[in-house]
């Protein structure tokens, strides 16, 4: 056995040892009544964002600001990436045979599987964990795996370009950042949630703009890492024959 | 009654699949090459995994007083309907880009695949 894995297997074992002398000697017990913060939100969330999920409540609204930004910083490490792969889509357009039926007809089923629980997620996510981020995440992963089994080519060749992706990614956001603009028409702070927006609509409770939040970051991260996949599918000898190979 | 037959049916499946694991695992060690490798593997991931899932919703469903034994059986049936679909294909996939990249080597006695392609 080489040094190394001792190593490893020490250092796994001190772990180990470790965590359960920690639990032993801390005794970290459950909390028997919440603290003031968590109690603030369990009592208030349903009455100020008529959600009756706290995460996404304190995600969208208490803190909705923050996340906005956050989605913008994602939204200029996705543009960044695509720069700097800055390449035509005609190296993949070679590859569009992809692989067996069987693989294809598989994929097909699992892809709308895939798509319906994010779905769920995405459309559930002001009422039940889950929310626009996990959604669109669900839905990339869709897409990840219709890429290799139908052939990055064919989907170009379909009309799905990268261009197309990030067009739809940016009008997301730019209606997302509508949804956060639009309480300031009235004279509201940016970001207001319930006392612009209904908490229903047609007896449907939507939470105020929770949901549409969720919607458009769905969208905008589904479209963002479909568009990575697609990039990061070009073949090799694409990337070394230099640019517009 | 129609519950304890549930139950031993559920057992009984739970522990064909566990002897499908067995099978599989030493089909693993013991075969010389690697498509009869991932064939042994597929066993355990078909049989080894779609069995015993099938067998914890039919025992729950055989256990009145658990809670919520109606969600863990449609929970577990589903995922087992699920790895029933994508299970072999994952196999089917990784033999295909086996032998289209002629990665593996080993001798085969009939080789259909390749005298399509040369034709």
């Amino acid at each position: 056995m080489s040094r190394r894995i001792i190593i490893l297997i020490l250092l796994f074992t001190a772990t180990l040892i470790a965590s359960f002398t920690a639990t032993i000697i801390l005794n970290p017990a459950t909390p028997s009544e919440l603290k003031g913060l968590a109690k603030y939100y369990v009592l208030n969330t349903i009455n100020e964002t008529a959600s009756p999920e706290a995460v996404t409540a304190i995600v969208w609204d208490y803190r909705g600001l923050d996340t906005i930004y956050e989605t913008l910083v994602l939204y200029l490490a996705i543009v960044g990436g695509l720069a700097m792969f800055k390449m035509s889509e005609e190296a993949l357009l070679k590859t569009r045979i992809g692989l067996t039926l069987l693989s294809k007809t598989s994929t097909k089923i699992v892809a709308l599987l895939i798509a319906s629980i994010a779905a769920a997620i995405v459309f559930h996510g002001h009422l039940s964990p889950g929310g626009g981020f996990p959604g669109g995440s669900a839905v990339a992963v869709a897409s990840m795996i219709i890429i290799p089994v139908f052939a990055a080519g064919t989907l170009i060749e379909k009309g799905v370009s990268s261009t197309k992706l990030v067009a739809i990614r940016g009008a997301a956001l730019t209606a997302l950042g509508l949804v956060a603009l639009l309480p300031v028409v009235k004279g509201l702070e940016i970001v207001t949630n319930q006392r612009f927006y209904p908490a229903s609509i047609l007896g449907l409770p939507i939470s105020g703009s929770l949901s549409l939040y969720n919607l458009f970051e769905s969208l905008a991260v589904a479209s963002g890492f479909t568009a990575i996949a697609l990039y990061l599918s070009i073949p090799e000898e694409a990337h070394k024959g230099g640019s517009g190979a | 009654m129609i519950e304890s037959i549930l139950f031993w049916l559920g057992s009984a499946l739970f522990i064909a699949g566990g002897v499908f694991d067995l099978i599989g695992a030493i089909g693993m060690v013991r075969f010389p090459n690697f498509y009869v490798r991932l064939h042994a593997a597929t066993i355990g991931g078909i049989y080894g995994a779609v069995l015993p899932l099938m067998g914890i919703s039919l025992m729950a469903i055989g256990i009145p007083e658990l809670p919520g034994r109606f969600a863990i059986a449609g929970a577990s049936f589903v995922t087992a309907i699920v790895l029933l679909v994508v299970a072999p294909v994952g196999s089917h996939i990784l033999a295909y880009a086996a032998h289209k990249s002629k990665s593996v080597e080993w001798s085969p006695v009939v080789d259909k695949l390749l005298e399509d392609e040369e034709k």
